[in-house]
């Protein structure tokens, strides 16, 4: 499990070349064995070029809406038709100014509110993957070097926030966080909601990752350069952050690209509660509920933002999958 | 494994694909005006109703709903699915007669006629029962079974019914405690006396012009008093009608056959073509729809009572073996846009709304002109002697810059409230008004707090989205109830708009003194002013009904009353 560099280099040698005499042997880092377990391994090219695209996507959204033309609340209802507000032409409404047709309804754009879909989720969920990675890795940490009774009240403290129901709290905290900080008359900005929903994720979301940590630590604490480190006279800042923290990286790296397609569907399905982002909005959750109602009549709404979001939590998790065999290949194969 | 994944996606994005969307769509007849008032002619009120075409008797008919009726007590009905199930198994003193194009005829049913204004002063009514009328069991319905199914309805423990007759023969809304049922069981409540079995009389301390047609609900359902059961009637009514309840598993099953006691030479309306009729409860309107469209085995002679949900619109549209099997017509249940005339004080900036709206733009994003017909007048088409006119007319489709000129630079800044089950309407709302110059913040409310929220007077909105479906197609029903300053209280207000203008008030007070066929100009005539020098809502559409029946049911039609479809035609075709 641990990547430590003196256990894990050596049982690396039967990946290694073999030995042939005359032949230049280099010395390689275990970084650098893993960037060149990662290159060799197709999905993981595959994958990460998606999650380059999309992010890029979600970086260049205000580029993207200069270019194609239209804005994410433009309606296009003249677009529609009159008996049941569906989306004239093909295929709902596709054509080379709506590459992905329209909303029926609505007559919005589906093209342009999913690259700004897009940006709204990532940014949570990557926000939310960072806030509970710090939270998880500090908390476990001091947990499994320290021992004793911080590690009893983290335990206790993790129990209890494992304990308690993630939707019926979120169901719960949302209006009345709302109701607590915006008068009867007062828009709530998305900005607060976004920030509500972030704190929601980051309460529930740290304890796998404090427990994970834990665990990797304990095993660690006991080792030789540990001691070693303690005996000459470590303080606690060197031995957290110059002694276990390097080598938990891996672990630490494979639950992080595994944990934001976790919250981009869980936002999703926020939304989808309407405890999430409201409708104005772009995003995926808002999109596909309002799309499930029309799955019979215009099968592309479903479609373009369900195959988008499938295909973006799909390329997180290989490229998780892929990040972990090529840290750790002990853990499979 | 890979091409195979490939073709079903292809496949996905073909069949979406191959076909056009185009302008051919359905649509209801935007124009059917209710028409007619009550019938002066005795003989309108007489039996047998003329037969339907093409009806023959025989077969069993099923409808399908999601969730069970509410109540099945004819004191107690007052839901759509109720108000139409009614019919077959009791029978009231006066009834619609309706041919399902929106001409309407009040007619007696158990009465002779719609009733005498003895005085011409509407405060004394009298009604003479028809002879031949008879209960499933044979016995007679007299004017005493029903005063005493009348007298019921002031039982505090039989809740949900209408409470019009109450409160006008008790003149308080606090009838029950005025007039206590259940220790007067063989008195009547008063006002109400059976001089002889033929007749009962009304006698109120007002004037209640409105009666004719408040004895339409099934408050005036006959009972003898020896069958009231009490809470339990309401699983196992006693029926009056051409058809009784044999079986009844509620929440699942109500299974009503013919009653041979029925005499169809006295009912103007009932027929009693189907041995059965049978409402089997539970599957969503998605499932119910989509039974019907299957159209296989006993669903062929089926309606599916939720109608056709607006996902499923496009593809029962696109589908011409199902048009002849659909219904779509448009109901007296109207929209408006309410505004809190409280707090938005200045009238230019209620006629800019008025101007600003975008009718078009707000039908389509709630489903099309198959869910919703655009309307430019306070009272729904389905009223009688409805006027068509447009106090500020912009176009389908709205007309900003005459809003923007009204306002004059103001910029007001307003707020939405807007129910968290529709948050596409209030996107929609802000999209079309800010183009017009308003500063439009959108509020959402809890959808099961949204009624009684708006109906505070004071509630901190400024605009909210009303219905309101009247219980009859008269002008009384609608605008008093409405727009009459004069009962804002606390809680509970049906006038949203909290309007309050003397004149107006007083117009109303003339108008409702009036007799009720010469009322309904006159209703008309006032609709336009409220809207001309008040401006206190938007009128925005009426409900489009939508119904999917099976292959082998006929007869059924859309109530013009209430907007659902209506069995006492209904058939199944051999």
């Amino acid at each position: 499990m641990s990547l430590s560099s003196e256990i894990v280099g050596p049982e690396l040698a039967p990946d290694a070349p073999p030995p042939p005499t005359g032949v230049d042997v280099a010395g390689r880092s275990p970084g650098q064995l893993a960037r060149a377990r990662l290159r060799r391994d197709r999905v993981a090219l595959v994958s990460g070029g998606a999650l380059v695209f999309f992010l890029l996507v979600a970086i260049l959204a205000p580029l993207i809406e200069l270019v194609y033309g239209v804005g994410p609340y433009d309606q296009f209802q003249e677009k529609l038709r009159r008996s049941d507000g569906m989306p004239l032409g093909y295929a709902g409404g596709i054509s080379g100014e709506h590459w992905f047709g329209l909303e029926p309804g609505s007559g919005r754009d589906i093209f342009i509110r999913l690259v700004y879909g897009i940006r709204t989720s990532l940014f949570i969920a990557i926000t939310a993957a960072l806030l509970t990675s710090l939270i998880g890795i500090t908390l476990g940490t001091l947990a499994g070097y320290l021992g004793g009774w911080v590690d009893s009240v983290i335990g206790w403290v993790t129990d209890f926030a494992l304990a308690l129901p993630f939707l019926i709290f979120a169901l719960a905290v949302m209006p009345t966080v709302e109701l607590r900080f915006y008068g009867p008359r007062d828009e709530v900005p998305t900005w607060f909601r976004v920030a509500v929903l972030i704190a929601i994720f980051a309460t529930f979301g740290w304890t796998s990752m404090a427990r994970l940590v834990r665990g990797q630590v304990i095993s660690l604490r006991e080792r030789e350069f540990v001691e070693a480190a303690r005996a000459s006279g470590a303080g606690l800042g060197h031995m957290l952050f110059r002694q276990l923290l390097p080598n938990l990286w891996a672990p630490i790296l494979v639950s992080f690209s595994l944990a934001v397609p976790a919250y981009v569907t869980g936002e999703a399905a926020l939304s989808f509660l309407n405890i999430g982002i409201r409708d104005p909005t772009p995003d995926f959750g808002v999109m596909i509920f309002r799309s499930i109602d029309w799955l019979q009549g215009d099968p592309a709404y479903v479609f373009f933002p369900g195959i988008t979001i499938f295909v973006l939590v799909l390329a997180f998790n290989l490229f998780g999958d892929a990040l972990r065999d090529a840290l750790d290949p002990k853990s499979s194969r | 494994m890979r091409t195979r994944v490939a073709a079903a996606l292809a496949l996905v994005l073909v069949a979406g694909a191959c076909s056009e969307t185009t302008e051919d769509g359905p649509s209801a007849d935007q124009q059917r005006t209710a028409t007619g008032v009550i019938a002066t002619d005795p003989k309108d009120s007489l039996g047998p109703a003329p037969e339907v075409p093409g009806a023959t008797k025989g077969g069993t008919f099923t409808v399908i709903r999601e969730v069970k009726i509410s109540h099945l007590d004819p004191q107690r009905v007052y839901s759509f699915a109720g108000l139409m199930n009614a019919p077959l198994y009791a029978r009231t003193l006066t009834t619609w007669k309706d041919d399902g194009k929106g001409n309407l005829t009040l007619v007696g049913d158990l009465a002779q006629t719609p009733g005498t204004n003895v005085n011409n002063d509407c405060k004394v009514w009298e009604f003479k029962v028809k002879d031949g009328v008879k209960f499933e069991d044979g016995r007679p319905i007299t004017a005493k079974e029903i005063a005493y199914g009348i007298a019921r309805s002031f039982d505090p423990d039989l809740t949900g019914g209408p409470t019009y007759v109450q409160e006008w023969l008790a003149d308080t809304a606090d009838y029950d405690t005025k007039w206590d049922f259940k220790a007067n069981k063989s008195a009547l409540p008063p006002g109400l006396t059976t001089p002889d079995d033929k007749t009962i009389r009304f006698e109120f301390a007002k004037a209640h012009c409105d009666l004719p047609f408040a004895l339409s609900l099934p408050t005036s359902a006959p009972l003898p008093p020896d069958k009231d059961t009490g809470v339990n009637l309401d699983n196992q009514p006693f029926s009056s009608g051409p058809y009784k309840i044999t079986k009844h598993t509620p929440g699942v099953e109500l299974v009503l056959e013919r009653n041979e006691h029925w005499d169809p030479a006295t009912d103007p309306v009932r027929h009693q073509y189907p041995d059965k009729f049978v409402w089997t409860f539970g599957p969503d309107p998605d499932a119910g729809a989509n039974r019907v469209i299957a159209d296989s085995g006993p669903d062929q002679s089926a309606l599916a009572f939720n109608g056709v949900p607006s996902a499923l619109v496009s593809q029962v549209a696109g589908n011409a073996a199902l048009k002849e099997r659909s219904i779509i017509s448009p109901t007296p249940s109207a929209w408006r846009l309410t505004i809190n005339t409280q707090r938005v004080t200045d009238l230019s900036v209620r006629q800019a709304l008025n101007y600003a709206i975008d009718r078009d733009g707000f039908v389509k994003s709630v489903g099309g002109e198959a869910v919703a017909s655009p309307i430019t007048t306070l009272m729904p088409p389905a009223t009688i002697g409805y006027q068509k006119y447009d106090a500020y007319p912009a176009g389908p489709t709205g007309n900003p810059e005459k809003a923007k000129e009204l306002l004059a630079g103001k910029t007001p800044e307003l707020v939405l409230g807007v129910g968290d089950d529709h948050p596409e309407y209030g996107t929609q709302l802000k999209g079309n008004l800010e183009r017009a110059g308003f500063k439009i913040t959108v509020k959402s409310i809890p959808a099961d707090a949204k009624l009684d929220e708006t109906k505070k007077k004071d509630n901190p909105w400024d605009l909210y989205l009303d219905q309101w479906a009247a219980d009859w197609p008269s002008g009384a029903a609608i605008l008093p109830v409405l727009f009459d300053g004069r009962s804002i209280k606390a809680e509970g207000n049906s006038n949203t708009s909290l309007i309050n203008n003397d004149a107006i008030n007083a117009e109303f007070d003339r108008v409702l003194a009036l007799d009720p066929a010469a009322q309904a100009p006159e209703w008309a005539k006032l609709d336009e002013r409220i809207m001309k020098e008040l401006a206190p809502a938007v009128p925005m559409f009426v409900d489009v009904a939508y119904y999917l029946h099976g292959s082998k049911a006929g007869g059924v039609f859309i109530s013009s009353v209430f907007g659902y479809p209506a069995f006492v035609n209904a058939f199944v075709k051999q």
